[in-house]
């Protein structure tokens, strides 16, 4: 059943630490892209021309031009490293569910949470990433018109959920994987991890309906 | 069918079993233990409380010595143990104490300056010396003269079980768990192994082994209400007692710990009371401090379960659904002392009565705990009358116990026995060959499969097991328990004759097949029934007090007819009762019989006439 | 008048050909301060003789007991019925390998186990009888015995994802073990020793903090920052390592 060495093959197993940190690094460096994005993008609900300032000095400074591919790069490093820990065989799958199903345990389905949100980001999110680069520079306009469109929209509001999903779970497991969290401490930040994962959202939502009736 | 050979075989993978296998993996032998669960789970496991060694490293050890040790453990035992067993314990126990941590026990340590105490219910200071900051520090326990009980927080027995087997692991000791030995292989004169049953698959599987050792635990599952766990049944008592040759010592010395609660029989800890704990009645007072001004709750383990007992027939305790009990109270020691040192008793509270210790008062009862009787074996450990064969722990009388084992010693006496023992068999082992004569084991193996087959067909009758074992233990309970009499034991001897023979119509209701846990249970029911005879027998015949024997008829201590050892052999698998012979107590009497210093003094002394 | 309780129970005897796995109902009247150990018992005396599972001290301290009660991995002598809905659901841990009902073999699994991580003290020393004890803090002590808690029931290990989905994973159990090694200054293992036993997917960075372990453990052991404590302990062994060669 383990998968492992399957995706990155001939590993030897004193490069598992070395793969943990990158699975930590890479999460924890797409939650502070994804919190960078957030602030770019729901710019727009001050005004689109915020949005538009931002989004010109990123151009400017070439961040866009660069910083998309890296991240492009980041976001798929991440799936590989994060992949090996997924069950890709029949038996694996059935096996993790009735598990879950049987325990009725919050921090299990989280992780089945995490999974599938992981497979619906990586899909979603690598049209929605090329849509965007091939075609700068990123303008409220621009935006607005894609969302406006219909289709771009029911497209965000699953995207948008599973993704606050995926960095909410993930940024609490990293709290109590790497014992930064102890587990008295374990129930309150939880709750402010849920907490702040409906607050995303929210915004979220609000850019959506802010770009929606933003007239181009 | 299997057949394994090893250097040592090893019938129980206890703290006894264990520690002597160990010596045999040092000394380069193979050994196997054989267990009837995960080594681990023996029963060693629960003792809570910890082990005694004079090593004086508290205050309240201050001038201890294995002097004063041995003469605590012949007191405890009511002159009943064998003196020079008791020195050689007390002698070794210390050093076996270090060695334990050396091998990883996590020891609670003497931390310099003062800290609070209870006794009796009041609050004291003591100041721990600096100089002995981290060396091994003792609590107190009951019918010492010291605080000398090693501990573990209240996890003794858990951690020094978990340490031993570790060390096992570490030597390649093999631990056969989910087997159960069902009788020795002998010819008569030496014993050659033993026949098995695998607890997986159902399977006979032969052992054959240069020297064979039992260290099986307690029985006292024969009885109703015990602390023992459920494995505690006799296995390995009943194949030596089937034997014919080997007698059981003083099988009627059962010990009844004071503090059982009510109504799962789980032990609490002595700890209970050592650290201060009282114990109240009906009307929530105090009742210990008038029967025994000196050491009030504190007395030995048999004392305290008598006047609870005599207590309770003054009608002084609480009525209950499951009968009557007495109250444990130790609100006073404080939220932090229960939940900390005492937590594994704050736990049994809370998850299996459902109440707090901190808050409430905790329901208790005498309820028998130990078998200071057992497999008879000399100083060295070997047993009487088979070469080759062993004993050690709580199933050998080995006899430092007498009528009366003191808290602590019996968890201290198997790793001491364990280590003193396991040497000896290695001289044996190295000391000669051992020729397998295949016609005895093929006879054995023969009687065995004959004997599960004659369960399974049922042609030997139909007794459900269950029901047989009920009997027996209700007969015990009731005629053979804290206070005997002639009246009482007889009966009850009358009705367990009765019961073996039903006992010998036990047929299974299911097929037997895999580890069938009726089958388990009906492959011991006789063996059981012949233990509880040796018992009811013994209290019977011993017209006199000593110890936990107490025959209301015959209050006084006997040292003019009764400083002897009882021998109970079953000669015949098909007699109704033990033949019973008796033996000097001990072989010499460094200290002479005397008064205890608690409990009834009345004592006969052997110089007495008629 | 007291609950009637139905146990559905799983059964399933691998040494009786005429035997499949399937579950069994056995109905019975509820008693005062009724535990699963009680229950059990009274089943297999009263109504079905040839009813496996596996207690021993009844007490919950020797872990012997460990099933899924209603879809948790616990120890069944600890569980009271009042606790409890009416219909009560008993399966097997999984992982272990199946004796027969809601036995299992935890006794074969854990013995891989302390040979795997090597549980004992590594040591150069040896024993000298006639020496005092070595000295140790009373606080190390007791740091030492919180982890030495652990009675091997196997709930951590059953009630895991991780240990479900690949069967050389050690468990909760085993690297609680190794911390309890590594705290004990006796132990003269050095974290590259420790690392060559868990430092990889097998050991702690299989564990994918799922916490049921955490959360299931009868005798609360603290699972999780021992496993926190260990991953960022072996994650800077793993970086050192890198650079050393
Ligand atoms: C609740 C409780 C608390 C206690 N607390 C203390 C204390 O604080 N201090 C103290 O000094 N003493 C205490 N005692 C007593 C002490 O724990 C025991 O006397 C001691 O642990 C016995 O150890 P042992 O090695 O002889 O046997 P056990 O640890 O009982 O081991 C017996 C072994 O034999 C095996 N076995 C049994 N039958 C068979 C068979 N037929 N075939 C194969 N294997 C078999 C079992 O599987 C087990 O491995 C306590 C006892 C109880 C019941
Ligand atoms: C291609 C799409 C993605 C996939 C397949 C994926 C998959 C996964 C999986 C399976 C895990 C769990 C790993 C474990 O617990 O060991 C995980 C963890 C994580 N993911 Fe993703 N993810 C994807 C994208 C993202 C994105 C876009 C982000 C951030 C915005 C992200 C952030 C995280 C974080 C923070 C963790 C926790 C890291 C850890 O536990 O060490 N993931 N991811
Ligand atoms: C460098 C890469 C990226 C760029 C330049 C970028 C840019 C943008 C832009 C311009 C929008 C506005 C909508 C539109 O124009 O269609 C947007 C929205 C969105 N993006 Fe990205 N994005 C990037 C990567 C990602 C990634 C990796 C994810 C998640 C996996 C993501 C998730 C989303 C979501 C959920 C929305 C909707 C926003 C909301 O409702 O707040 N983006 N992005
Ligand atoms: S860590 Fe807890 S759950 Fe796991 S085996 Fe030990 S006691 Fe059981
Ligand atoms: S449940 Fe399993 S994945 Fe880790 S946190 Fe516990 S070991
Ligand atoms: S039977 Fe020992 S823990 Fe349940």
């Amino acid at each position: 059943m383990p998968i492992d060495s399957t995706l990155i093959a001939g590993r030897p197993a004193r490069w598992d630490g070395v793969l943990d940190w990158c699975q930590m690094l890479s999460g924890l460096g797409l939650i502070l892209f994804m919190w960078a994005h957030m602030i770019l993008v729901a710019s727009v609900i001050i005004g689109p021309g915020v949005m538009n300032a931002l989004a010109r000095f990123f151009e400017h400074t070439g961040l866009a031009q660069v910083g998309g591919p890296v991240i492009f790069l980041v976001f798929l490093g991440h799936f590989l490293l994060a992949a090996r820990k997924v069950p890709f065989r029949f038996e694996g799958q059935k096996m993790i569910w009735s598990h879950a199903r049987m325990m009725r345990h919050t921090d299990t389905w989280l992780w089945l949470v995490q999974v599938v949100s992981a497979m619906v980001i990586l899909l979603m999110g690598s049209i929605h990433m090329w849509v965007v680069l091939t075609d700068l520079p990123i303008t409220a306009a621009k935006s607005a018109a894609r969302i406006q469109g219909g289709f771009w929209l029911a497209f965000y509001l699953l995207l948008l959920p599973m993704v606050e999903l995926h960095v909410g779970v993930g940024f609490y497991r990293i709290g109590v994987k790497w014992g930064f969290v102890k587990d008295r401490e374990r129930k309150r930040f939880k709750k402010a991890e849920n907490l702040l994962t409906a607050m995303f959202i929210a915004i979220g939502l609000i850019t959506l309906i802010r770009f929606w009736f933003l007239s181009a | 069918m299997q057949t394994i050979y090893t250097d040592v075989l090893v019938i129980g993978a206890g703290l006894a079993g264990e520690r002597a296998a160990i010596e045999a993996g040092q000394a380069g032998l193979s050994a196997i233990c054989l267990s009837l669960v995960p080594a681990r789970r023996s029963h060693s496991s629960a003792a809570q409380g910890g082990m005694q060694a004079a090593l004086g490293n508290s205050v309240m050890g201050e001038g201890d010595s294995p002097d004063v040790h041995f003469q605590d453990t012949v007191k405890g035992s009511d002159w009943g143990c064998d003196q020079e067993v008791a020195r050689l314990f007390a002698e070794t126990a210390p050093v076996e104490m270090r060695r334990l941590a050396f091998w990883g026990v996590p020891w609670n340590r003497v931390v310099p300056g003062p800290s609070i105490y209870y006794k009796a219910g009041k609050e004291y200071e003591k100041v721990e010396s600096q100089e002995r900051r981290g060396l091994i520090t003792a609590r107190s326990f009951g019918g010492t003269a010291k605080w000398r009980t090693c501990y573990v927080s209240d996890g003794t027995g858990h951690s020094v079980l978990f340490t031993v087997d570790n060390r096992c692991a570490e030597l390649g000791v093999e631990v056969h768990d989910k087997t159960e030995a069902l009788s020795l292989i002998h010819d008569g004169r030496t014993c050659f192994g033993a026949v098995s049953r695998s607890l997986r698959s159902g399977e006979l599987r032969v052992y054959l082994a240069k020297a064979t050792m039992i260290a099986t635990g307690g029985f006292g599952r024969i009885y109703q209400n015990t602390t023992n766990a459920v494995i505690c049944d006799g296995g390995g008592h009943i194949a030596a007692l089937d034997t014919g040759v080997v007698p059981m010592g003083n099988m009627e010395a059962v010990q009844f710990h004071p503090t059982g609660i009510v109504p799962t029989d789980i032990l609490v800890t002595e700890g209970c009371r050592g650290d201060g704990g009282t114990l109240l009645d009906v009307n929530e007072e105090r009742f210990m401090d008038k029967y025994e001004p000196e050491k009030a709750e504190l007395a030995s383990r048999d004392v305290v379960s008598r006047w609870m007992t005599h207590h309770i027939r003054q009608g002084l305790g609480v009525k209950s659904p499951y009968g009557d009990h007495l109250w444990l109270d130790i609100r006073h020691l404080g939220e932090a002392h229960i939940t900390g040192k005492l937590r594994e008793v704050y736990e049994i509270c809370t998850s299996f009565l459902g109440l707090d210790p901190i808050r409430q008062l905790i329901p208790v009862r005498p309820t028998q705990h130990y078998s200071m009787g057992g497999v008879r074996t000399d100083k060295n450990g070997a047993v009487y009358g088979l070469k080759g064969l062993f004993a050690a722990g709580e199933a050998a009388c080995w006899d430092m116990h007498g009528f009366n084992r003191l808290g602590g010693n019996s968890l201290a006496e198997t790793v001491v026995a364990g280590g003193i023992v396991g040497r000896r068999i290695v001289d044996h082992v190295q000391g000669g060959e051992v020729l397998f004569n295949s016609a005895v084991i093929d006879a054995e193996v023969k009687r065995q499969r004959e004997r599960l087959d004659g369960l399974i067909s049922g042609r030997n009758g139909s007794e459900n097991v269950y029901k047989v074992r009920a009997a027996m233990q209700q007969a015990l309970q009731k005629g053979c328990n804290i206070f005997r009499d002639e009246t009482g034991l007889s009966e009850c001897v009358a009705s367990l004759e009765e019961i073996l023979e039903r006992a010998r119509r036990v047929g299974l209701k299911t097929n037997g097949a895999g580890a069938s846990p009726e089958l388990y249970a009906a492959l011991r029911i006789q063996g059981q029934v012949k233990l509880a005879l040796c018992v009811a027998l013994g209290a019977l015949k011993r017209t006199e007090s000593r110890g936990s024997h107490n025959r209301e008829d015959y209050p006084a201590r006997n040292d003019r007819d009764w400083l002897v050892r009882t021998l109970a052999y079953w000669r015949n698998p098909d007699d109704g009762l033990p033949v019973l012979e008796y033996e000097p107590a001990s072989p010499s009497y460094e200290l002479p019989p005397g008064d205890r210093g608690y409990g009834k003094s009345e004592i006969i002394s052997a110089e007495q006439g008629d | 008048m007291p609950r009637l309780l139905k146990f559905n129970i799983f059964r399933y005897n691998p040494q009786d050909p005429g035997s499949k796995p399937h579950m069994d109902s056995f109905v019975l009247e509820e008693t005062d301060s009724m535990t699963l150990f009680i229950a059990l018992n009274r089943i297999r005396e009263e109504q079905d003789p040839s009813l496996q599972f596996d207690f021993c001290c009844r007490a919950g301290i020797c872990g012997s007991c460990g099933m899924v009660v209603n879809g948790r991995p616990g120890l069944a002598c600890h569980t009271k019925t009042v606790d409890l809905p009416g219909d009560v659901t008993l399966l097997p841990l999984p992982v272990f390998r199946l004796v027969g009902d809601l036995s299992v073999d935890t006794g074969a699994w854990f013995r891989e186990m302390y040979n795997k991580v090597e549980s004992w003290i590594h040591t150069s020393k040896s024993f000298d009888q006639s020496a005092v004890e070595e000295r140790m803090d009373n606080e190390v002590a007791e740091q030492i015995y919180e982890l030495d808690r652990c009675v091997e029931c196997g709930c951590c290990v059953a009630a895991c994802g991780t240990a479900r989905l690949r069967d050389d994973f050690l468990g909760a159990v085993a690297l609680n073990r190794i911390a309890r090694f590594a705290v004990d200054p006796r132990d003269e293992r050095t974290d590259r020793d420790y690392y060559e036993i868990i430092g990889n997917d097998r050991g702690i960075f299989g564990c994918m903090g799922l916490l049921a372990c955490e959360d299931v453990c009868p005798k609360n052991l603290p699972l999780q920052n021992q496993l926190g404590f260990l991953r960022r302990k072996m994650g800077i062994t793993a970086i050192k390592t890198l650079f050393r060669r």
